[in-house]
Parts: structure tokens; sequence; C-alpha cells
């Protein structure tokens, strides 16, 4: 029966996607709504439906494999179309087809204004989809498909908007940085078909310690390609460069696919591949580190950024260089715990910060924004919950979850402690930048000249859920409470077949917390001293540093140095190869041949003179040639 | 003795009539030295035992062709037809060379040739050259080559009436 | 192949003792005279009437050359094909003829050189 449902969960969003695409016209709105919010919904009814079944059966019987039928059946390969369900891929099934519900839901009254209306939830449908199978997959195989689709998903939608030029160029900067993490993925692929021949979890899980060797070149090999392919999905340093861009955006979008679930597809691969980057602690070391270095770079940009959204997404990138840290040292669960709660806080911050930006008429800069807690009050204590919860602050999500990650890295040897360090100078960044949002949007005076229009409170499909979301962002973190329960990392255990059993020891935790929160708390008060209590503080301090100032601005020039290192030379070798060989290699070679034939025609036209003299005298030479010939070989 | 007298001098009026053809400026005049060629190798036919062909030669070429000839010489007229200076004077040259060229050609491989018995006095030959031998000749070994030749005389004269129609047309008639 | 072989073939084909007389060798000489004036003449004539002419030598040098042969072998065969060529130069005249009157018709130069339509 589980089978049943996987499939249908996987099939539904894209069922709802063909029907939506293939509608003759533009259906109905009532009916885009039906299918664009019905079909996600019921796949996570049905994915309920599936947690609960597993919840019921042992822990060790959490194992289900949905085969469809034989795919590939090669010399040396055969690959199945099948879904794997176990606890891992549940719970990233229930986040995504969950809070995608609750985000298409917002979704239809956010996108009232667009005209092309089915073409969104058709979009979006093929996201989930795409998704879906990313998480359900079996194999290695489906799961580089199902990276590859939702690439293209993200594409699609990034480019939602195709008449501006910044969308599609974002749209195209996604794609190209992605294709390089897929470049990564399917060469670890090819080594794994290589070593242990087969592409099927169970298979090369089970046969991996002995086929790859522990801390062989080849098992280092295979996890940092496949964290290639990580960083890039999951916009990590240097492969970051996109997902600010990619605010482009509709704001749903960017909740559903830059925020809760497509970005942290890296963060699952790692977790899912815990026996490979077991195999190979080097690479996992590289993970954790670069996991830290993107969190600490991506919370001193966000300091500075004015674009409401572009604060977010840096946001998403710090949060997410956690969970990778959380990953590479080997605390699973831990990320695990942080991206459900991140799914949670992160949709809420974009959906709410979506509701200013729909009431203010597409007004997305903190500069023209200020004092909107009087007009917005729904919207505002949805804000408050998520940058509570963010920042760290108990009893909030954000709080349990970042602090287990920290408590367990000091208990990752010397690397451990100082990416812990790193992870908590990070926490403080982040309540500050957090906070800053909050204050410089909902409080203080109104930008000059008021506001064109008053903004309006939305309706019930953009105020539901954000409202469901910010009371799981408020007691979501109550699933493990350290050292009193913690049933997620029971969920997750089956699945982690190399647990390095990285336990955060009581004291640890103390420590985590206790600093982290005054952290926090000082970070709020100083940015409440800067951003309110004197509304011309920020303007003063803003003159401070500003060669720092520029530099963050500037997102550290990655976007520059790529520019010249990378897309210029690919420019110029285009335009060496257009103008120097395509025109006089190819062009010319044709050109010329052709211009040779018509030469050759007209130099021989001279022989057709028409006169017959002429044509008598070839003749009579021709017999003088042919009997000089004869009479010197016949003797 | 005798025979080679006579040889000789149908050859040297052969040539010599041959010679007068290709220079002659005048078609009627040119016409007539044709004539006088065509008789000398008449005898030479003589000489070579063929007197079926050589009658042939006399009634056909001389007596038809020739005179048809005439009458189309006739009916030019007397426009003047005059060779003006030649534009490609260049073929003249290569004319010469190739006929010097070939002529040497020609004696030295006669002169050289090891075809038994060809620079010998002739042996003697059986009946080959009467009007019986050749129609033997014909209805026996080359039916097929006698009927094709009767068919491309059938097609010149076709030829030769649509031509005529055409110039007929061309004059006005109907 | 050497021409040696041949003579078994040329003793079969005569009848007696070679007779004092006049030697192939001449006769062939004679046809190739001819046949160089015709070609003389066929290269430099630009009336097409005379280019005609110039032609009826080259048939007649070939016709020589066969006759002669024929009575080499002793055979009738090249009396045949020397009748069969004084045929076709009937119709060549013939038609050729008839081209040189329509061209007179049309009122063009009769000239050779001028007649080059077929340019191409």
């Amino acid at each position: 029966m589980i089978s049943v449902l996987a499939w249908l969960v996987l099939g539904l969003p894209l069922l709802g996607c063909v029907i939506l695409s293939l509608w003759p016209g533009e259906p109905d709105r009532r009916i885009t709504r039906v299918i664009g919010v019905g079909f996600p919904a019921a796949a996570f009814v049905l994915t309920a439906i599936i947690f609960v079944t597993l919840l019921g059966r042992d822990a060790e019987d959490r194992l289900e494999i949905a085969t469809l039928w034989n795919w590939v059946q090669s010399d040396g390969l055969s690959i199945d179309l099948a879904l794997q369900i176990d606890p891992l891929s549940v719970l990233m099934m229930l986040v995504v087809t969950g809070v995608g519900s609750l985000i298409v839901l917002y979704s239809t009254e956010y996108m009232e204004h667009d005209r092309d209306y089915r073409r969104f939830f058709a979009e979006m449908g093929f996201f989930l989809f795409a998704m879906l199978l990313l998480v359900e997959a079996a194999n290695f195989f489906f799961l580089i498909v199902g990276w590859g689709l939702v690439g293209l998903a993200s594409y699609l939608l990034i480019g939602y908007y195709y008449d501006r030029p910044s969308a599609v160029a974002a749209a195209k900067k996604a794609f190209v940085v992605n294709v390089i993490g897929d470049i990564g993925m399917v060469i670890a692929a090819f080594i794994l078909v290589r070593e242990l021949g087969t592409l099927d979890y169970g298979e090369v899980f089970a046969t991996a310690p002995e086929g790859l060797g522990a801390e062989t070149g080849v098992a280092t090999a295979v996890a940092l390609l496949l964290f290639v392919g990580a960083a890039a999905k999951s916009a990590q340093i240097p492969l970051h460069t996109w997902l600010p861009d990619a605010m482009e955006g509709p704001t749903p979008v960017s909740a559903l696919i830059h925020a809760a679930t497509m970005v942290t597809a890296g963060v699952y691969m790692i977790v899912r591949c815990n026996v490979l980057y077991e195999l190979a602690p080097y690479a996992g070391d590289l993970v954790a580190i670069v996991g830290a270095a993107t969190l600490l770079m991506a919370a001193t940009i966000a300091l500075v950024q004015v674009d409401i959204k572009r604060v977010l997404a840096w946001s998403t990138v710090s949060q997410i260089g956690y969970m990778i840290m959380g990953a590479g040292l080997g605390a699973y669960d831990s990320s695990m715990f942080h991206f459900l709660t991140h799914a949670f806080f992160k949709a809420l911050l974009f959906l709410a910060v979506g509701i200013a930006i729909h009431a203010l008429a597409g007004e997305q800069s903190l500069d023209r924004m200020g004092g909107l807690r009087r007009h917005l009050r729904l919207t505002h204590a949805a804000v408050l919950v998520g940058c509570l919860s963010i920042a760290g602050i108990p009893p909030f999500s954000g709080f349990f979850s970042k602090d287990e990650i920290l408590a367990t890295a000091l208990d990752a040897g010397t690397l451990g402690t100082v990416l812990a360090i790193v992870g908590l100078v990070g926490a403080g960044l982040t309540a500050f930048y957090m906070f800053r949002l909050f204050f410089r949007a909902f409080w203080g005076p109104e930008p000059e000249g008021g506001y064109a229009h008053a903004p309006h409170n939305p309706g019930m499909a953009m105020s539901a859920p954000v409202a469901v979301l910010a009371v799981l962002a408020a007691v979501g973190g109550l699933l493990q409470i350290p050292g009193v329960w913690h049933p997620l990392k029971d969920w997750l255990e089956p699945t982690l077949l190399a647990d390095p059993g990285l336990e955060a020891t009581t004291g640890g935790e103390l420590i985590v917390s206790i600093v982290s929160v005054a952290l926090a708390i000082v970070a709020i008060g100083l940015a409440y001293w800067i951003f309110v209590a004197d509304p011309e503080r920020r303007l003063r301090l803003a003159g401070a540093a500003t060669g720092t100032r520029a530099l963050l601005t500037d997102q550290y020039r990655f976007d520059e140095v790529y520019e010249e290192a990378l897309i210029q030379p690919g420019r110029d070798l285009g335009d060496t190869l257009t103008n120097g060989v395509e025109r006089y290699g190819v062009q010319g070679t044709m050109e010329g041949v052709v211009r040779g034939v018509i030469d050759t025609g007209r130099g021989l036209r001279v022989v057709q003179s028409g006169l017959v003299r002429g044509y008598v005298f070839a003749m009579v030479a021709g017999v003088v040639a042919v009997g000089v010939i004869f009479s010197l070989v016949m003797r | 003795m005798g025979e080679r007298i006579v040889f000789t001098i149908a050859a040297a009026s052969a040539l010599s009539f041959g010679t007068l053809v290709v220079t002659l400026k005048e078609p009627f005049r040119a016409t007539v030295a044709l004539i006088g060629t065509l008789l000398s190798v008449a005898v030479l036919f003589l000489l070579l035992a063929a007197p079926f062909v050589a009658a042939i030669q006399v009634i056909v070429y001389a007596g038809a062709i020739v005179v048809l000839f005439l009458f189309v010489i006739a009916y030019l007229g007397e426009r003047p037809i005059v060779e003006i200076g030649d534009r490609l004077g260049r073929y003249q040259a290569f004319a010469w060379l190739a006929v010097i060229g070939l002529a040497i050609q020609g004696f030295v491989v006669l002169a050289t040739t090891q075809l038994p018995g060809v620079r010998d006095d002739p042996k003697q030959v059986g009946d080959i050259g009467s009007p019986e031998a050749i129609g033997r000749s014909f209805i026996d070994d080359y039916i097929v080559a006698f009927e094709a030749t009767s068919l491309a005389l059938l097609v010149a004269a076709v030829g030769a009436v649509m031509l005529a129609k055409r110039a007929v047309k061309s004059e006005g008639g109907r | 192949m050497s021409l040696a072989s041949l003579a078994p073939l040329v003793d079969a084909a005569a009848v007696g003792d070679p007779q004092e007389g006049v030697p192939l060798a001449l006769y062939l000489a004679v046809s190739g005279g001819l046949f160089l004036l015709g070609l003389l003449g066929v290269l430099t004539r630009r009336n097409p009437l005379l280019l005609f002419l110039a032609v009826e030598l080259l048939l007649n040098s070939a016709n020589l050359a066969l006759v002669g042969f024929s009575r080499y072998w002793n055979v009738t065969d090249g009396h045949v094909f020397a009748l069969v060529v004084m045929v076709v130069a009937a119709a060549e005249v013939v038609i050729g003829l008839g081209l040189v009157v329509a061209v007179f018709r049309q009122r063009l130069a009769l000239d050779v050189d001028q007649m080059s339509s077929m340019k191409g």
C-alpha cells in the first residue's frame, strides 16, 4: 500500500501540472486554484498517511522500496525506476508537500494580478514533482534526474517574469551554476558505477566500505564530487552567486524553492550519503569548513543589503551553511532538524515579507519602508516570530535546532570546536541583520511622503498559511529538547547507517545555549539602538567604514571575479571563433569551394567555343597524341 | 610494269587534285577539282581489283554527290563568298603542325612496320571485287549493316525534306 | 602481340606467288596523303561548302585504305565497308547541304566561325 501511495504522492503534482498545461486556452481561475492547490494538498495528505503508517511499525521495519520496472538493464549496470520510502525521505516529503501546499495556497491570492496565472501553478506543480522525485528516488540515477529537473523548474520559476531582462539573466545564471553541480554529481555517479557496479542506494551503501575503501582517494573523490553538486544546489561558496539573483522570481517561489526545499537538497543528499562521507573524513571536513565559511560570509553580506528579499536570500545561504557544516562534521540529525525548523521560519519570513511587498504594490527596498506595524498587524507578528526564531531566542524553534548543531559540533574534535565558534559569531550576526530588517520595515517612522496607497491587509488565502507557519516556527523546536527527548533523531536513525555518534554533552549544550542567547540579545539591542532609538543614528553610522561597507554591498565581488576570470574569456573565445574561425575558416572554406567550382566551370567554358574548327583541331590533336602513344607501344 | 605506271599517274593526279580542292577559293572550281580526285581514286580502286567499288565511286560519288554540290552552289548564286582575314590565325599554324607531324609519323610507320608483306609486291588474289562476291558478302555476313545503312539513308531523306519544308516556309511558301 | 605472328595469315591469304606490282604501303601512303590534305582543308576553310569538300576527301582516303587492305587480306569485307562509307557520305552531304541552304536563307553569313550558337 505504501508503494502505491508513494507513486501517487509523486504523480499528483505532475498530473496537476500536465492538466493545467494542456488545458485549452486560459482556464477559469477557480479551476486553476483547485488543481494548483488541490493536487499538492492531496499529496500532503497521502504523505501524512504514509508517515502514520510507518510510525505504526517498528523502527527497523520502516524501509520500503517501490519499484515500477527495470529501467536500464545492461551488462554491469541495472537501474530500476524505484522509489525509496524510509524515514529520511518521508521527512523530506512531508516538508515538501506540506510547506509546498501552504505556499501554493498563499500564491492563489498573491499572484492574483498576474495574467499568466495558470502557468505559475503548472510550473509550481512541476517543481513539486521534481523535488519529490529527488527525495523519493531509490538510486543515484533518479536522484540526478530529479536534481536536473529541479534545476529546470527553478529556471522556469526564476524567469517567470520573462519580459524583465534581469529576471531572465538571473534564471540563466541559476541554471548554469547548477549545471556545474550536475557535472560533479554525474562524475561521482560514474565513479560509483565503475567501482561498485551499481547506483542503487542500498547496494551502494552496503558495498561502499569495501568497494571504495576507507580514507582512499576514490572515496574522497566521490564525496567531494557529490559535494560539488550540493554546493551548487545549496548555494555554498563558491557556487552561491545565483541565489541572491534568484529573488527576481515571485515571492512564493523564493519561499518554496529558495528557502524551504530546493536549496536544501544538497543537505538531504549529504545526509543520505552519510556512509560515503564517513568513508572520507577529509571530504567531510572540507564540507564543514565550506559550510562555516559560507555561513559567516553570507551573514556579513546580509548586514548591508537594502532589498528586503535579498536580506532573506543571504540569510538562507547562511542558514544552509549551518546545515552543511553540521552534515560535514557528522551531526546528521541535527542538520535535518535545522532543515525542518528553517523550512518553517524561512518560509514564514518570505511569505510574511511577501504580504508587505504585496501591500506596498511591489516595493522591496528597506529605504522606502517603515512603520508597517501600524498597518499590517498580523504580518508584523508573523515576522517577529520568524526573526526571533532565526535569531535563536528560546522557546522558538531556531534556538533548539541551531544550538544543537553547534553543541554537537563541539564533540567533533578541534575542527568542530573552531567551527562551532564561527557558528556562534554567525548567530550573533544573524540576530543583528534580521532585526535590522524587522525594525527598519515595521518600526520607526514611515518613509518620507508616506505610502502611496495605504497598505492593505491580505485576505484569508495569504493570511492562513502565514499563521500556520508562524505556529510551526514557534513550537517546532520542541521536537528535540536536548537531554529530554529526541524523537527526530530516533526517527532518522535507521537511515543514518554510518552515524559517528556525536553527542552533545550537557555541558556543551549549556555553554552554547547561554553564549548564543546572550549574543542574540546583545545583537537585538544593538539593532534597536541603531535603528529605532534614534532614527538619525543609522545614517550617521553609515558613513563609517565605507570601504568594508562597499565590499559587503558588492557581495565580496564574487560576480565580478567570475565575470573577469571565466565569463569574459568565454565571450572573447566566442568572438574569436565567430569572427575568425567561422568567418574565415568555415564560411571561407565553403565559399572558397563554391567559388573554386564556379571558376573552374568558367575556365572550362572556354573550350566550348561553338567553333567547329576549334573542335576539329582538338580532335586532331587527340589523334596525334594517340598515334604517338600507339607507335611507341606497338613495336 | 604497266601497273606501276598507271599507279604513279593516278596517285599523283589524286594528290594534285586534292591539293586543289583545299586551296581553291571558289566553290565551283573546288568542286570540279573534287571530281578529278574522285576519278583518280576510282582508277586506284580498279588497280586494287575492286571493279564494283570503282563503278559505284564514279556513279554515286562523282555522279550524285558532286552534282548535289553543284546544284547548291548554283542555288546560292553569285554572292561573293570571300574568306576574310582569318580571325583564328593560330589555327592555321597548329593545322600545319599537326599535319606535318602526322605526315612524319605516317611515314615512319609505313617504313618500319613489321606487318609482313606490306612493303613487298602484292600476291595474287581471288575474286573479291566482283558484284557477285560483294553481294554474297552483304547477304551472308553483313545483312545487318546493309539494313542499317538503308535506314540511315531513309533518315537522311526525311531530314532533308524537313529542312526543305522549313526553308520553303521561311521564303513565304506553304 | 607481334606483327610477325600475322605472317601465316598473310601467306594463306594469297593465291599465288608475288607478282610485280605496287606494294600495299604505297597505297596506304596515298591514302594518308589524301587524309592529310582533307585535314588541312577542314582546319583551314571557313566556307562551309568548301569544308564539306574537304570532308569528302577524308572519306575517300578512308575508302582507299579499306580497299587496299581488303586486297591484302584477300577478303571482300573491305569493299563492303567502303560501300557503306559511301552511303554515309551521301547521307551526310544531304543533310549538310540542307543546313547550308537553311543558313543561307536566313541571310546569315556562310562562315563556319560565325555559326557558333552552340557556344557553351
